[in-house]
């Protein structure tokens, strides 16, 4: 057992490098609480004026599916092209992923499963597909604090369609994501559907919805 | 130098070439991407004030390294939520593993040398993550760590005869 050479060719998840500038003047502290807690407050906004039939009129600008709203907005905000993988949390065990959950596992057909990232309620994973990374997340709707929120721009295509009889949305065209504690990151098409008790995102750069369904068809409680 | 005549071009391109590892660096020690932005950016702009004081016959990647990692001993010590440490994503099953059995294999065996290294005490776990992970020079390792080119060398010792009855072979 050579122990340096396992060691140095260990491949880590690094975090992303940030984009590092001489900035003189003094920076603003990263404020990363009250962006969710603004999102937790729409999101009871958007669920106060669902209640009501009467109010739907004056949110057609927004979508919910479990734990997921999508907005649309004129002008995307500030965003970079991120990795996949950039900014899920830590590696936990499949145990760990499910108690946070509450809920078992959805998880794609792969023997080792990929790792699973934790982040506020959400497990994520990121396999190789055709050779193209794609990135499943899950939350459980009851879950606290799971929230990501996509806010699209006029050019971006946002079907409701249905998947394996659940709710869904296919998202095809840049968009932003919001997940929670990461900066915002320039998102590839998605697909968002409700399916084994769980909401799911599929994302991909090059993922077809086709491809997209046949991923979904594909996954299966641990 | 020219950064250390004000060009902040010039500085700038420095910053560049030693973002990531510098960025890594604090990663190591704060366990935390958010505290080692921090860290990484604030260490580069004290670095760009102290230039005046670098002597331009010496490396220049140790002594940004120490202003760095200082910074974020600074910052660890505030509370905030630790990361661990994660292996890449596992191959796919396309890519060049000679099977999927021995694929499965060597990811295990990767994810228990990096659980082992995570349980280590403090400085012997830097020690070998500055080393081997990021593959730092022993100068540039104790630069970073605060401490003499002699104690990097006694302690990643001591540490990897620690990892390697944390994590031997599998029965």
């Amino acid at each position: 057992m050579d122990l340096e050479r396992d060691l140095r060719t260990l491949e880590l998840a690094w975090p992303e490098t940030p984009e590092l500038r001489l900035e003189l003047a003094p920076r603003a502290r990263r404020r990363r609480r009250p962006l969710l807690v603004a999102v937790a407050l729409a999101l009871a906004a958007l669920a106060a004026a669902l209640a009501v039939p009467q109010s739907r009129g004056s949110i057609l600008r927004f979508l919910h599916l479990g734990g997921v709203t999508i907005e649309r907005v004129d002008q995307l905000p500030a965003a970079r092209e991120r990795p996949l993988g950039a900014g899920l949390g830590p590696v936990v065990t499949q145990a760990q992923a499910r108690e946070a959950l509450r809920h078992a596992l959805v998880l794609p057909p792969l023997a080792p499963p990929p790792p699973l990232h934790l982040e506020q309620g959400v497990v994520s994973l990121v396999f190789a597909d055709r050779g193209e990374p794609v990135l499943l997340s899950e939350l459980n709707v009851g879950s606290d604090a799971a929230i990501l929120k996509k806010v699209v721009g006029g050019s971006t295509s946002v079907v409701s369609l249905q998947v394996d009889g659940g709710p869904g949305f296919w998202i095809a065209g840049e968009h932003v994501f919001l997940f929670p504690s990461a900066p915002p990151r320039l998102a590839g098409n998605v697909l968002l559907w409700q399916a084994h008790g769980l909401t799911l995102r599929l994302e991909g750069r090059a993922l077809t919805l086709a491809r997209a369904r046949e991923l979904a068809g594909l996954l299966r409680k641990e | 130098m020219r950064a250390q005549r004000g060009d902040e071009r010039a500085y700038g391109e420095l910053v560049r070439a030693h973002q990531e590892i510098a960025f890594r660096v604090a990663y190591l020690i704060t366990r935390n991407a958010a505290d080692a932005e921090d860290a990484a950016q604030d260490g580069l702009v004290k670095a760009w004030r102290a230039l005046g004081r670098f002597r331009a016959v010496e490396p220049l990647r140790p002594w940004l390294l120490r202003i760095v990692a200082n910074e974020a001993r600074n910052r660890r010590r505030s509370a905030g939520r630790r990361e661990h440490l994660a292996l890449r994503a596992a191959a796919s099953p396309g890519e060049a593993a000679p099977s999927p059995e021995e694929a499965a294999v060597d990811a295990d065996e990767r994810r228990r040398l990096l659980a082992a290294l995570d349980e280590l005490p403090e400085q012997a776990r830097l020690a070998l993550a500055c080393r081997y992970l990021l593959g730092l020079s022993e100068d540039e390792t104790a630069a970073a760590l605060g401490v003499r080119r002699g104690t990097v060398k006694s302690r990643s010792a001591r540490a990897l005869e620690r990892l390697r009855e944390g994590y031997g072979p599998r029965a």
